[in-house]
């Protein structure tokens, strides 16, 4: 209730500043906050990475465990994305099972996980038909200062490429790192007026009227996309965002996860 | 599931249900399937077959879940465990949960919420049978149920889903097609082509983006298409047609206006007038026609007394239920101006009714005078004359009435305009909480009301007068009676205005500013 309020104030100000072609924080339409990454933080897990964006914090844990596979890919491995909004990243969260908001977060991580084809799911198999490896990403909102969903995406692949599959643990063979293929980056748009601002704060993201998330490869190729929020998106609207979110994830992508790749 | 086959766009072009890469399945559609939801829809296409429900304006449950200035949309997409290969788990699925809110979404800019403040609308989708598309179909579903309840609507919503088989881009996917695919890229728009769903999971270059677009703009006009003529069909009247009964439903109006004055049914002074009515009516029932003529024929006969009485009795009721019609005029006067301007004004209201409380109590004084006036008349009239007299009255106490009214309405406002002014009357030392409210913005509304309580009243009179021939009274005495009303119509209300309202009339205010 509070924030509706606060929104509601806000909006004026934030709305004019965007007419004057600026942002509450002093950045441009196209920029992102500041971007920390650390990986392997948590060392129980098999591969885990903390996002600092702006405020906004996510850890996520990947853990590995063997299990069935799905009868329709009897040979493949399988993704399980999970994401938790606790409590502790901000006074709106409650307690409990993940609400929509969250499983939706969960999904759009997901779906450009696996629809860019990041691992190599035909790698994780232990036994066909038998036995393949199940990849838990579990990512853990620490605190909400808006773009939780980019953050979630950038950890989610960074947490993926520092992860080693523990064959050891299971007597079949030596420890080695999870085949990686593609590292796809979900940026967000939010739509405020008629203009698109990347990585909205907080306080945008509760004035926009609606976001655009687009996660893309590194070949320029669209992986996911999920229009959040009630308002509507004109077509245009829609093909800008995505040569804008292109753009920005090829940036990421090189000033972040590049580096990853070489460490291996 | 069924190992890719080889193709799935044959070297002809056509896919493996034989349509082109721009075609959508076919779509039929039923609409009002449910009768005991306010609209809904049954779907097929292809082999889809969707069921929508929609239910509401309806109040939102739980309480905290409503909000103050807008009606919550609720859209909830359920799978039937029986309609995929596999038996789906019954309940909500994370799939579900996702899409639920997405299409929610996706009607949320075309719903005119903001017109039902406090309540909800439920859209519930039952996938029977799904091939592919359902989130899609669902939509298209939704939005005629919702239009088949009668939810207002800036537009239909379409949706269409476009993907790439083989590095095709091809508009609606079949369920192999989606199997097998490299994507799936649903799509909602409304009329004006504004995207208010977009999804996409797969592999898409942004140019086969655009090109999808343009897919997907064909096939959502294809089925806005589809969509309007069924709902042209259920509701489109010809022209004459509607004319014609719109003059016969208003004579039936107007004719039960005059049988049943609606305007009243719902108010709890309504009991009351009927109660008099039925009072007054009760001796013209006991009285059989013989007593009267004997009555007639021979003054000192012992029914006399009786005839004599039961008509002191109407005549009584008869002033009383003008009494009632005025305070039933002014009380809706007095609703208003309260409900308009002091909405929120506990303590006003405390004064107010005090007031009233006050001012009523010479009433009760004035209302024995009436009675004798009447009975004095009464012993002269002859029961011949009864029936002339009372329609030569009629016009003329039709038109008392009016005076009345206008007088009435004049004085409330006097009264009013004057309020501001109170604290240096003397009243102001009777009533000492009484607080000084402005009424200019509530005057216009008062004058509407009364006229249209105007109608109503005329009813109500003429009906008490109509079943009571017998009432003996010449058309002066009845002048004389009506002038005394007149004089302090004011001060008459407030009897049983205080009796009628104030404990239905406390209760419901007390609720209404929560």
């Amino acid at each position: 209730m509070m924030s509706e309020v606060i929104a509601t104030l806000k909006k004026d100000y934030i709305y004019n500043l965007m007419i004057k072609g600026k942002r509450q924080d002093g950045r441009g339409f196209k920029d992102f906050r500041d971007i920390k990454l650390e990986t392997n933080v948590i060392s129980k897990a098999e591969g885990s990475a903390k996002v600092t964006l702006g405020d906004t914090q996510v850890l996520v844990g990947v853990k590995l465990q063997p299990g069935t596979p799905f009868p329709d890919s009897q040979d493949e491995g399988v993704i399980i994305t999970n994401l938790e909004l606790n409590p502790i990243a901000s006074p709106e969260f409650e307690p409990g099972p993940p609400r929509e908001e969250a499983i939706e977060m969960a999904r759009v991580v997901d779906r450009g996980i696996r629809e860019a084809g990041a691992i190599d799911i035909k790698k994780l198999c232990i036994s066909v038909g038998e036995s393949v490896w199940i990849v838990y990403i579990d990512v853990h909102v620490l605190n909400d200062d808006g773009n939780v969903i980019d953050a979630s995406c950038l950890a989610a692949i960074a947490a993926l490429m520092t992860t080693v599959v523990p064959n050891e643990q299971q007597g079949i063979g030596a420890d080695v790192p999870l085949a990686m293929k593609e590292m796809p980056v979900g940026v967000t748009l939010a739509k405020i007026g008629s203009k698109l601002m990347v990585d909205p704060s907080l306080d945008e993201e509760a004035v926009c009227e609606t976001k655009l998330t687009v996660v893309s490869s590194s070949d320029g190729s669209i992986a996911g996309m999920q229009k959040m929020g009630p308002a509507p998106f004109t077509e245009a609207e829609v093909l800008e965002a995505i040569d804008m979110a292109c753009e920005k994830a090829a940036e990421l992508r090189e000033l972040y996860l590049e580096e990853l790749v070489k460490k291996e | 599931m069924s190992d890719k086959p080889e193709k799935l766009i044959t070297d002809d072009g056509l896919r493996l249900d034989g349509r082109h890469a721009d075609e959508i399945r076919p779509m039929k559609i039923e609409i009002g399937v449910l009768s005991r939801a306010d609209g809904s829809c049954y779907l097929e296409w292809g082999r889809n077959k969707i069921l929508v429900g929609v239910f509401g304006p309806r109040e939102a449950h739980p309480r905290r879940s409503q909000r103050a200035d807008t009606a919550v949309i609720r859209y909830k997409y359920n799978m039937a465990s029986f309609s995929v290969e596999d038996r789906a788990r019954p309940g909500p699925s994370r799939r579900s949960i996702e899409i639920s809110k997405v299409s929610r979404e996706a009607f949320e800019p075309v719903i005119m919420a903001e017109l039902f403040p406090k309540t909800a609308i439920d859209i519930f989708v039952e996938v029977l049978q799904a091939d592919a598309g359902t989130r899609t179909a669902a939509i298209n579903a939704s939005s005629i149920a919702l239009a088949d309840a009668g939810i207002p609507m800036k537009g239909l919503v379409t949706s269409c889903a476009f993907g790439k088989v083989d590095g095709q881009i091809v508009l609606d996917l079949n369920k192999e097609e989606d199997n097998h695919g490299e994507a799936d890229f649903p799509v909602a728009m409304t009329q004006d082509g504004e995207i208010t769903l977009l999804q996409m999971d797969g592999n898409l270059t942004p140019d086969e983006i655009r090109k999808g677009f343009e897919l997907v703009k064909k096939g959502c006009k294809e089925i806005l298409e589809i969509q309007q003529a069924v709902l042209r069909k259920k509701f489109e009247t010809p022209v004459e047609e509607t004319e014609a009964e719109v003059t016969e439903e208003a004579e039936e109006t107007e004719l039960e206006a005059v049988e049943t004055e609606p305007s009243l049914e719902y108010a709890p002074e309504a009991a009351l007038v009927e109660e008099i009515i039925e009072e007054a009516k009760e001796p013209e029932e006991e009285l059989s026609e013989e007593t009267i003529e004997t009555c007639a024929v021979n003054e000192e006969a012992p029914e006399c007394e009786k005839v004599e009485k039961i008509i002191k009795d109407a005549e009584a009721e008869v002033v009383e239920g003008e009494v009632l019609k005025e305070v039933i005029e002014a009380e809706i006067k007095e609703e208003e101006a309260e409900e308009e301007a002091f909405e929120d004004e506990a303590e006003f209201e405390s004064a107010f009714e005090a007031s009233f409380e006050e001012v009523s109590e010479p009433e009760e004084l004035e209302e024995p005078e009436f009675e004798e006036t009447v009975s004095e008349d009464e012993a002269e009239v002859e029961p011949e004359i009864k029936e002339s007299a009372d329609e030569e009255a009629q016009p003329e106490v039709e038109t008392q009435l009016e005076e009345e009214k206008a007088e009435v309405e004049e004085e409330s406002q006097l009264e009013q305009e004057i309020q501001p002014e109170e604290e240096v009357q003397p009243e102001e030392e009777v009533q000492p909480e009484e607080e000084v409210q402005p009424e200019e913005e509530v005057q216009p509304e008062e004058e509407v009301q009364s006229e249209e309580n105007a109608g109503t009243e005329e009813v109500v009179s003429k009906g008490i007068f109509e079943s009571e021939p017998e009432i003996e009274s010449e058309a002066e005495s009845r002048k004389e009676t009506l002038e005394q009303t007149v004089e302090e119509p004011e001060e008459e209300c407030k009897g049983p205005w205080k009796v009628v309202k104030d404990p239905s009339e406390s209760g419901s205010r007390g609720e209404n500013d929560e």
